[in-house]
C-alpha cells in the first residue's frame, strides 16, 4: 500500500514539474514564431473515461510548441497549420494526433499496461517489479479473464505459468481448482493461501469482479515470509480502491448467460432398444421412448449485477461495492445465488502520518435445489447416473401420476430423486478489519491490522413420501438440519523501514502474526413425518425420535498460529538486489515439541540491463537474472492430530453386564511427534523485456523438495490401533519450467493486441516414504477407487514413481467369446478372468505433463476481444463414464450407444472390469474464452462517462481424443488425478452476454 | 501535539491489542474429544472400555460381506448367484463359489481386519489395566482374563480361516509383527484360553454376550474338535473332556423350539452359551435379511427397509432335508410370500437355481433362520449364536463318533433331534449304524435345468450321515466351511457350479493390503 501511494505521488509529481517547466518554454516560444491558429480540447482516460491532468502536448517537429492539460484535462494551444501533436503521460500509451482542420479535439489516452504494473503485491507490502527477486505473477484487472467468471482464480485462468486451474465441476456451486507447481502434500493442505488484502479469506470472498488484482507468490523465497500456509503458493487478491481521483464515480455492470452441457454422452433410446430386442437382445421393453438426461436437465439462465462506487478525497475516501449472483445449473433445481457487499473506508491524517482503513465485507450464498451440492456434487451425481442407466423405454410416471418405479439393485427413477427431495443451504460471512499505519518519521511506519471473520451456514434437507427412501424403507420423509459457525481472529503487527543513501536502498520488515480459529458444528435429523409439509422445518415432528433411530451430532474444535517475521531487501544501485525473510511459526495443531518451526527464505538478482555495457542496446528493457531459495511448511488439516485422546462412540459399543454401553474407543493411532511438513525450494530465472517492453516475459525453473509428508498412511493392526496413522514419513519433489511471455504486436492508437503465452512442466517424484518410525513396509500404496461393481484401486503411488500413475491390467484385445485379454506379469496374454493382481502393471499418469495457455486481446477502436485459449498435454485419463456404460454386458442398465460397437473386431462380452482400454490420453486444446465487447460512444447517455457491452462465450470448443464428456472436468490434484468419475455434476458451455456503464 | 497524542493513541491501542492475545499460546483446546491426560477412567467406566473388544464382532459376524458371507458362500449350502438388479459385483460372489478367490477378496479381508481389531483393542486394554492407566481393583483379574479369552476367540478365526498369522500380545511393541504358523498360532490360543478360564466368570445369566467360563470351554472344545486339521495331530478326547464340562455345568439346555434360539428375543434363549448380540438401535449390523431377501419380500413382513435380494440356498443341499424336519422351514423362506395388509402373493421363492451367472429374482429359498421381526429396518434385532448348547453337544458325539463310540454319539443326535421331528417323533432316533453311512448330499456339478451332472454324491463321505446332521443343525450358522474341511469334503467335491480347486483353498489368502502394509507377511501357500 505504502508504496502504491508513494509511486502515485511520484507520478502526479513529476508531470507538475514538467509543467512548469513546459510553460516557460511556451511562453518564449509564442513570442519567437508567428501562431498560426488555437485550438483547445479535453484528454480523457479511454478506461474510465476521467479526465487526465497533466499531459504533455508538444508538436511534431517542433518541440518548443507545447502545454500540459490542466485539473479537468483539458489544454489550449496555438499551433501552426498541418500539425501533428504528440501526447505523453505517465502510464500511458504516448500517442500522435493529426490535428486535421479542428480546433476542439477530444482525445482519449490508453493506459500502457506495462508501465501499471510496476507495483507488485508480496507479502506484508509491494515491491517494484524491477526490484523482485523471486517468482511472483502480478495480473491486474485489465488483463482479467472477462465474462463469466467463477471465481478469484478464473479471472488469472491460463495466465498464470504454473499455476493451473480447471473447473472440476459444472455445478453452480462448485469452485475452480487450483494447483502449483504439482503435487507438494498428501493429506496436509495444498490448497494456496489466499489473502485478501492481506487477510485470510477463499477465492469467493469477494466477487471477481470487486478485484484489483491478483498476484501469486509461486516460489518458495517469496512464500516463505507466510510460513507454513504457503507451500500451495500465495495468492494475494486486491479489493478495488478509489484510486484518489476527487470525483465520485459509479460503475454498474450485468452479465446474463445460458448453459449446455460440455459435451452429452449418447446413450441409447427406447427405440433402439426395440431394434435390439429384434435382433435378438434381451432388454426389457416397456414401451416408451424417455430421454431420461433430458428429463433431469434444464436450461439454466443466470445472472450477475455488480455496482461499484467510488469517492471522496486523496484523503478520505470511501469504496463501496454490492455483487448478486444468480446461477443456475444444467440439472433441474439446482442452483445457487449470492450477494455479496463490501465497504471501504480509508482516512489520512496529520500529513498522512497516520492512515487508517475500515473495511467490511458481507456475502450470503444461498444454495437450494433438490439435494446438497456437498462432496463434490455427489448426491447430483448419483441422479446423473441413475439418468443414464435408466432403460429408455420407460416411462417417468404411471397412469396415475406416480412416478415409475422399478426393483433393482440401486436402479431408482432419477426424475423422482430430483424432485422428491429438498435442499436449502445459507452461507453468510461477516468479515470486518482495521488498520492503523502510523510513520513517526519519514522511511519508518508501523502497521496494526486487526480482523475478525465470521461465517455461519444454516442447511436443511428433506426427502417426501413419494422419495425412493419411502418406497424402500418406509421412512415416511426424512428431514435433517444442520449448521457451523467459524470465528477466525487475525492480529499483525509489523514495522517498516526504508532508506536510501548513495545508491544503497534497503527496506527492513518486522512483524507479529497471530490468528485463531474456532469451529463448532450441530446437526439433527428425524424421519416417519406424518406429512411433507414440514420440509426440515419441524423436525421434532417425525417418528423416528421416538424410535431411537434419530441422528444427531455436534463438534467443535480451535487452532492457533503464532508467527514472527522479518525481511530484509536491499538494492545497490538498482543491479544487484537481494532479499532475505525468515518465519517462525508455531501451531496449536502439532505436538508440544514440535509446534515451532522456521522458514527462511533468501534471493538475489541481477539488473543486467542496467549496466553500463548494456547501454547501447536500446532496444533492451529489462533483463533481469534472479535466484532464490525458500522454506514452507504445510499444516495438518484435522484438529486433535497429535492429541492421545478418546471417544465413547456408540457404534463400538457392546452388550456387557447385561446392557448395552458405549465404547470407549481411542480416537486415532496416536503421534504426539506430529510435525509440519517441509518444502524447501530454489527457483532460478530470468525477467526480460525487449523493444520498450513489447516483448517482455520470464522464464523460471524450480525444484522443490517436500520433507516430512504428512500422510494417513495404512498401518497394520497390531500393532497399531486402526488400519491408518497420521504421520510424517517420507519425500517428494517438484521440479519444472515455467515460461511467460507477453507480446503486444501491434500498439496504435485505434488498434492494439496483446498476446500472452504460458507454459509450465512439472516432474514429480516421490523419493521414500518411510521414517524412522515407518520403514520396514512396502515402497507403495494403493489410491482411487473404481466403486460398485468393479471394486478395485484405480492408483498406485510407488517410491521412484510419479504420482498419479494408474494400477491396472494392461488390456491386448478381446478374445473370440468378448472377454478382455490382458498381459500377466511375465508379458504374456491371458484372459482377464484369470488374471491375478499381481499381474496389473503402472500405465500412463494422470496429472498433465505440459500445461499451455495462450491468450490475445484486440482492441479495435471501440472493440475489444478476447480470445484466451489454453491446453494440457502429456497425461491420461481413466474415462469411468465409458468403464461403465460402454460394455454391452448388463442389460439391465442402459449405456452408451457405442457399446455394442467391436474392440478389435468382436463385441464385448465381458463383466465390468478395470483394464487400461479405459485410460485414455487426456490431450486437449480449449478454446476457451472468447469475449467480443464494444464500447459505446461517449455521452450517449448524459453523465455516462463509459458504457460497454459484450457478449461471451466459455469452455466453447476442445479439441481432444478423449471420447468422456471433458479431458478437464475431474479432480486434478490427490492422489487418482486424471480420474472422470462416473457420478459427476457435468461441465458445460456457457454463453453470456453483458454490460457496464460507468457514470 | 496532535502528532503526539497520535502516538500515544496507537501505542495504547497496539499495547492493549498485543495482550489481549496472549502472544505464542498455542496449547491445543480440545472440545469433542476425551483427552487421555486429563481423564481418569473408573471401574463405572469398565464396560464402555471393555466394549470394543466385542463390538468388532458385529461387523465381523453378519456385517457386508463379513464371516458369515465367507463361511457360508465358499461352501455347499448357500450361493450368492448374480440377479436380475445386479449381485454380480466384479465376480466377488462367484469367486467364493468357485473358490478361486485372491488376496483383493473382501471377504476374507473383511474377517481379518475385524478380527485383528479386536485383537488389537484387547491388547491395549490389558496393557492399560496392567500398567495402572486404567485403574481398577475388584474384578481387574476377571476383566483381563475376559479380555484374553476374547483375543482367542479373534485369533481362533484367524487361525481357522488364514493360519499363519502373526501373533501379537504387546501393545507397546510398534514393530511390525512376525507371522507365525498355524501350529504355532492353534498352540497360543490353547494356552490363553486355559490361562483364562479359570478366572473367567461362571454366572451365564449375567455374562451375556461376553466370553464367559463356559463360553471359552465351548470354543476350546470346537478347537479340539478340528485340531487335526489344524495341527495334524487330532484332539478328541480333549474334545470331549471340555464339551463334557460344559454339560455338567447345568448352566445351558436345548431349547424346546428350533426356532426360539435364533427369534429376535433370542436373548431370552437358554441354549445359547456365547451369542454375538445385535440391536436395530444399539448394536446394528446384523443384515442378513437384507442380503437374502428380494426387494419384493418387503411388503410381506412388513419392512421398513428395502433388502437387496440376493443369496439363497443351493438347491443340492435342500434336496438332503427329510420331509419331516421341521428345520428345512425353520430355516429357509419357501414358496408364496404374502403382503401383510392385502393378502395378495408378491414373489414366490422356489427351490431351483439356474446358474451362479443368471437367475430370476425369485430363484432358491431364501435364509429365513433368524426370524424376521415386523417392521424390521435394516438392521435385525436378532443376536448371533456363536456358540450354543447344540453345538458343545455335536462337538462330543462327533468325538465320540470317531472314537468308536457310535452309539453314544447317537444318542446325543437323537436328542438334539428329537424337537425338529415333533411331526413324525420316530424320525428323530439315530443309531450308531446310521452315523457312518455316507452323506445324502447328492455333490456333483447342477447343469441349467437342475440336473445333476458329473457326480460324485455323497456316499463316500466318511460319517457322511454325521456331517449331513451338522448340515441340518447348524444350516446358515457359519459353520459349514469348516465342517466341510473336517469331513474332506471341502477340496474334493463338486456342487452347483463348483468344481474342486486346489487343497490350499481351505485357507484363505492373507489380504493384499496386509502384505503390502507388513513386508514380514508371507503370503499362504497357493496364493
Amino acid at each position: 500500500m505504502n508504496m502504491n501511494r508513494l509511486l502515485s505521488n511520484l507520478i502526479q509529481e513529476i508531470p507538475r514539474r514538467l509543467l512548469l517547466g513546459l510553460a516557460m518554454v511556451c511562453l518564449l516560444s509564442d513570442q519567437l514564431l508567428a501562431a498560426e491558429r488555437e485550438i483547445s480540447g479535453k484528454i480523457v482516460s479511454t478506461e474510465d473515461k476521467n479526465p487526465l491532468p497533466g499531459v504533455t502536448i508538444i508538436v511534431k517537429g517542433n518541440n518548443s510548441i507545447g502545454t500540459a492539460t490542466d485539473t479537468e484535462g483539458k489544454f489550449k494551444l496555438t499551433v501552426p497549420d498541418e500539425a501533428t501533436l504528440i501526447l505523453s503521460y505517465i502510464g500511458y500509451i504516448s500517442q500522435e494526433v493529426v490535428v486535421g482542420s479542428q480546433s476542439e479535439l477530444t482525445i482519449e489516452m490508453a493506459p500502457d499496461q506495462k508501465q501499471l504494473s510496476e507495483v507488485v503485491v508480496i507479502g506484508y507490502g509491494t515491491q517494484k517489479k524491477g526490484d523482485v527477486t523471486s517468482s511472483v505473477a502480478s495480473i491486474k484487472r485489465e488483463d482479467f479473464i472477462k465474462g463469466t467468471v467463477r471465481d478469484a482464480a478464473q479471472l488469472v485462468q491460463g495466465k498464470v505459468a504454473g499455476l493451473r486451474i480447471t473447473t472440476p465441476s459444472g455445478s453452480p456451486s462448485s469452485n475452480t481448482q487450483i494447483n502449483l507447481r504439482g503435487i507438494n502434500s498428501i493429506n496436509g493442505n495444498s490448497d494456496p493461501l489466499v489473502l485478501i488484502d492481506g487477510i485470510p479469506g477463499g477465492l469467493n470472498t469477494v466477487a471477481p469482479e470487486d478485484i484489483e488484482s491478483v498476484d501469486v507468490l509461486k516460489d518458495g523465497s517469496a512464500a516463505a515470509i507466510y510460513g507454513t500456509r504457503a507451500t500451495g503458493g500465495v495468492i494475494l487478491i486486491t479489493t478495488r480502491k478509489n484510486r484518489g481521483t476527487s470525483r465520485a464515480t459509479v460503475e454498474y455492470s450485468n452479465y446474463v448467460n445460458i448453459q449446455t452441457i460440455a459435451r452429452r454422452p449418447e446413450l441409447f433410446t427406447g427405440d433402439d432398444y426395440r431394434r435390439k430386442i429384434s435382433e435378438g437382445i434381451d432388454y426389457t421393453d416397456y414401451g416408451g421412448n424417455t430421454d431420461w438426461l433430458g428429463e433431469i436437465m434444464q436450461k439454466p439462465v443466470s445472472h450477475n449485477h455488480n455496482l461499484t462506487f467510488f469517492g471522496g478525497n486523496s484523503t478520505t475516501n470511501f469504496t463501496g461495492s454490492v455483487n448478486y449472483r444468480n446461477w443456475e445449473g444444467i440439472f433441474l433445481r439446482s442452483g445457487q445465488n449470492r450477494f455479496t457487499g463490501r465497504a471501504d473506508l480509508n482516512h489520512a491524517m496529520f500529513d498522512n502520518k497516520l492512515k487508517t482503513n475500515i473495511q467490511i465485507i458481507n456475502r450470503i450464498t444461498s444454495t437450494n435445489g433438490a439435494v446438497s451440492p456437498a462432496d463434490n456434487d455427489i448426491a447430483y451425481g448419483y441422479i446423473y447416473r441413475q439418468a443414464m442407466i435408466r432403460n429408455p423405454t420407460d416411462r417417468v410416471r404411471t397412469e396415475t401420476g406416480a412416478w415409475q418405479e422399478r426393483d433393482g439393485y440401486f436402479y431408482e427413477n432419477p426424475v423422482s430423486l430430483i424432485n422428491e427431495s429438498n435442499y436449502d443451504a445459507k452461507f453468510k460471512e461477516m468479515r470486518m478489519s482495521g488498520s492503523l499505519d502510523y510513520a513517526p518519521i519519514e522511511d519508518l511506519n508501523f502497521k496494526l491490522l486487526v480482523s475478525n471473520v465470521q461465517n455461519s451456514n444454516l442447511e436443511g434437507g428433506s426427502t417426501t413420501f413419494n422419495h425412493t427412501a419411502t418406497r424402500l424403507s418406509n421412512q415416511n420423509g426424512t428431514a435433517y438440519r444442520g449448521t457451523y459457525a467459524n470465528n477466525e481472529n487475525l492480529l499483525e503487527l509489523t514495522g517498516n523501514y526504508a532508506k536510501s543513501f548513495g545508491k544503497h536502498r534497503f527496506t527492513l520488515l518486522g512483524g507479529y502474526s497471530w490468528q485463531d480459529a474456532t469451529y463448532e458444528s450441530f446437526s439433527a435429523s428425524n424421519w416417519d413425518f406424518p406429512t411433507d409439509a414440514y420440509d426440515w422445518n419441524n423436525l421434532g415432528a417425525g417418528g423416528a425420535l421416538q424410535k431411537g433411530q434419530a441422528g444427531m451430532g455436534s463438534t467443535k474444535n480451535k487452532w492457533q498460529l503464532a508467527g514472527f517475521f522479518g525481511r530484509l531487501t536491499y538494492s545497490l544501485d538498482e543491479k544487484y538486489l537481494f532479499m532475505a525473510s525468515v518465519r517462525r511459526e508455531g501451531s496449536s495443531r502439532f505436538g508440544i515439541n514440535n509446534q515451532w518451526g522456521t522458514f527462511p527464505a533468501a534471493s538475489v538478482g541481477w539488473r543486467i540491463s542496467k549496466e553500463r555495457f548494456m547501454e547501447g542496446l536500446t532496444d533492451v528493457s529489462e533483463i533481469k537474472l534472479r535466484a532464490g531459495v525458500g522454506v514452507t511448511g504445510t499444516i495438518a488439516n484435522s484438529p486433535y492430530l497429535s492429541q492421545i485422546s478418546y471417544n465413547f462412540s456408540r457404534d463400538q459399543g457392546a452388550f456387557i453386564g447385561g446392557k448395552w454401553v458405549p465404547g470407549f474407543v481411542p480416537a486415532r493411532n496416536f503421534n504426539p511427534d506430529l510435525r509440519w511438513e517441509k518444502k524447501e525450494e530454489v527457483n532460478a530465472g530470468v525477467d526480460f523485456g525487449f523493444v520498450k517492453n513489447r516483448i517482455s516475459g520470464s522464464i523460471d525453473v524450480y525444484s522443490r523438495k517436500v520433507k516430512d509428508l504428512l500422510y494417513d498412511f495404512p498401518v497394520p493392526v497390531p500393532p497399531y490401533l486402526t488400519g491408518s496413522m497420521f504421520i510424517n514419513a517420507g519425500t517428494m519433489k517438484n521440479e519444472g519450467l515455467e515460461v511467460l511471455l507477453n507480446l503486444v504486436p501491434i500498439q496504435t492508437a485505434n488498434l492494439q493486441w496483446n498476446s500472452g503465452f504460458t507454459y509450465s512442466t512439472n516432474r514429480n517424484k516421490l523419493v521414500s516414504l518411510s521414517n524412522d518410525q515407518f520403514q520396514a513396509s512396502n515402497d507403495f500404496f494403493d489410491a482411487g477407487y473404481t466403486g460398485e461393481p468393479i471394486q478395485i484401486s484405480t492408483h498406485r503411488v510407488k517410491v521412484g514413481e510419479p504420482i498419479g500413475r494408474f494400477f491396472v491390467w494392461k488390456s491386448v484385445g478381446v478374445d473370440e467369446k468378448g472377454g478382455w485379454l490382458v498381459e500377466n506379469k511375465d508379458g504374456e496374454v491371458i484372459p482377464v478372468a484369470e488374471a491375478k493382481p499381481e499381474d496389473r502393471q503402472y500405465y500412463g499418469n494422470g496429472i498433465p505433463k505440459h500445461n499451455v495457455g495462450w491468450n490475445n486481446s484486440v482492441r479495435f477502436k471501440s472493440f475489444d476481444l478476447a480470445l484466451n485459449m489454453r491446453g494440457a498435454f502429456g497425461y491420461d485419463v481413466l474415462n469411468f463414464q465409458s468403464m461403465f456404460y460402454n460394455n454391452p454386458k448388463n442389460k439391465a442398465y442402459n449405456m452408451l450407444n457405442t457399446a455394442y460397437d467391436p474392440i478389435d473386431g468382436k463385441v464385448l462380452n465381458n463383466d465390468l472390469v478395470y483394464v487400461s482400454h479405459y485410460i485414455e490420453n487426456g490431450n486437449y486444446w480449449k478454446i476457451d474464452n472468447v469475449t467480443l465487447g464494444y464500447t459505446l460512444p461517449q455521452n450517449l447517455i448524459k453523465g455516462m462517462k463509459n458504457a460497454r457491452v459484450f457478449v461471451s462465450g466459455l469452455n466453447l470448443a476442445t479439441i481432444t481424443g478423449y471420447t468422456g464428456v471433458d479431458p478437464e472436468g475431474m479432480t486434478m490434484t490427490g492422489f487418482f488425478p486424471g480420474s472422470d468419475q462416473r457420478d459427476k455434476y457435468p461441465t458445460t458451455r456457457t454463453f453470456t452476454a453483458g454490460l457496464s456503464v460507468t457514470f | 501535539m496532535k502528532n503526539r497524542n497520535a502516538k500515544y493513541i496507537l501505542l495504547t491501542s497496539v499495547l492493549s491489542a498485543a495482550t489481549l492475545y496472549s502472544c505464542t499460546d498455542l496449547k491445543e483446546q480440545v472440545y469433542s474429544e476425551v483427552l487421555a491426560s486429563s481423564y481418569q477412567p473408573t471401574e463405572k467406566d469398565l464396560p464402555a472400555i471393555v466394549a470394543p473388544v466385542y463390538s468388532s464382532l458385529r461387523s465381523l459376524m453378519a456385517g457386508w460381506q463379513g464371516y458369515f458371507d465367507l463361511q457360508e458362500e465358499a461352501a455347499d449350502a448357500i450361493i450368492t448367484p448374480s440377479r436380475p438388479n445386479g449381485w454380480d459385483d466384479a465376480g466377488t460372489y462367484k469367486r467364493m463359489h468357485y473358490h478361486t478367490w485372491t488376496s483383493l477378496q473382501d471377504q476374507p479381508a473383511n474377517t481379518w481386519f475385524s478380527s485383528f481389531s479386536s485383537i488389537t483393542t484387547a491388547n491395549r486394554v490389558i496393557s492399560q489395566i496392567e500398567s495402572g492407566e486404567i485403574p481398577i481393583t475388584t474384578g481387574k483379574e476377571n476383566t483381563i482374563a475376559e479380555l484374553k479369552a476374547v483375543r482367542a476367540l479373534a485369533y481362533y478365526l484367524l487361525m481357522d480361516n488364514h493360519g499363519n498369522v502373526p501373533i501379537v500380545t504387546d501393545f507397546k511393541d510398534i514393530s511390525l509383527p512376525k507371522q507365525s504358523t498355524r501350529k504355532e498360532v492353534y498352540d497360543f490360543i490353547i494356552k490363553e484360553l486355559n490361562d483364562a478360564i479359570p478366572s473367567l466368570s461362571e454366572n451365564a445369566a449375567t455374562t451375556y454376550g461376553q466370553l464367559n467360563r463356559w463360553g471359552a470351554k465351548a470354543l476350546l472344545a470346537k478347537i479340539y474338535l478340528n485340531a487335526e486339521v489344524y495341527t495334524g495331530t487330532p484332539q478328541w478326547a480333549q474334545a470331549i473332556t471340555q464339551a463334557d464340562e460344559v454339560i455338567k455345568s447345568g448352566k445351558y439346555v436345548l431349547d424346546a423350539n428350533y426356532s426360539d434360539i435364533f427369534t429376535w428375543t433370542n436373548f431370552n434363549s437358554k441354549e445359547i452359551i456365547f451369542a454375538i448380540p445385535y440391536d436395530e438401535i444399539y448394536g446394528v449390523g446384523n443384515i442378513i435379511h437384507m442380503k437374502t431377501l428380494d426387494p419384493l419380500s418387503r411388503t410381506v413382513y412388513p419392512m421398513n427397509a428395502g433388502p437387496w435380494g440376493g443369496n439363497c440356498a443351493v438347491p443340492q443341499f435342500i434336496d438332503t432335508y427329510d420331509a419331516d424336519d421341521s428345520r428345512l422351514a425353520d430355516t429357509w423362506i419357501m414358496g408364496p410370500q404374502k403382503n401383510a395388509t392385502t393378502g395378495a402373493v408378491v414373489i414366490t421363492y422356489g427351490k431351483a437355481v439356474p446358474t451362479m451367472e443368471k437367475t430370476a429374482s425369485s430363484d432358491g429359498y431364501r435364509i429365513g433362520k433368524y426370524k424376521i421381526k415386523p417392521n424390521v429396518t435394516g438392521s435385525m434385532d436378532n443376536d448371533f449364536p456363536f456358540l450354543r448348547y447344540a453345538d458343545v453337544l455335536m462337538i462330543k458325539a462327533e468325538a465320540l463318533l470317531r472314537t468308536g463310540k457310535a452309539e453314544e454319539a447317537a444318542a446325543i443326535v437323537t436328542e438334539v433331534r428329537k424337537r425338529s421331528f415333533k411331526n413324525n417323533p420316530a424320525k428323530a432316533t439315530v443309531t450308531g449304524a446310521d452315523l457312518a453311512k455316507g452323506s445324502k448330499y447328492n455333490y456333483g456339478y447342477q447343469a441349467v435345468d437342475g440336473s445333476i451332472i458329473e457326480r460324485q454324491g455323497g456316499e463316500d463321505v466318511k460319517f457322511g450321515r454325521f456331517f449331513d446332521e451338522l448340515g441340518w443343525e447348524f444350516a446358515a450358522e457359519a459353520h459349514r466351511r469348516q465342517d466341510m474341511i473336517r469331513f474332506g469334503v471341502f477340496g474334493t467335491k463338486k456342487w452347483f457350479n463348483h468344481r474342486p480347486q486346489a487343497a490350499q483353498r481351505a485357507l484363505f489368502p492373507i489380504p493384499q493390503s496386509e502384505l503390502d502394509k507388513n513386508t514380514n507377511l508371507k503370503q499362504n501357500p497357493g496364493y
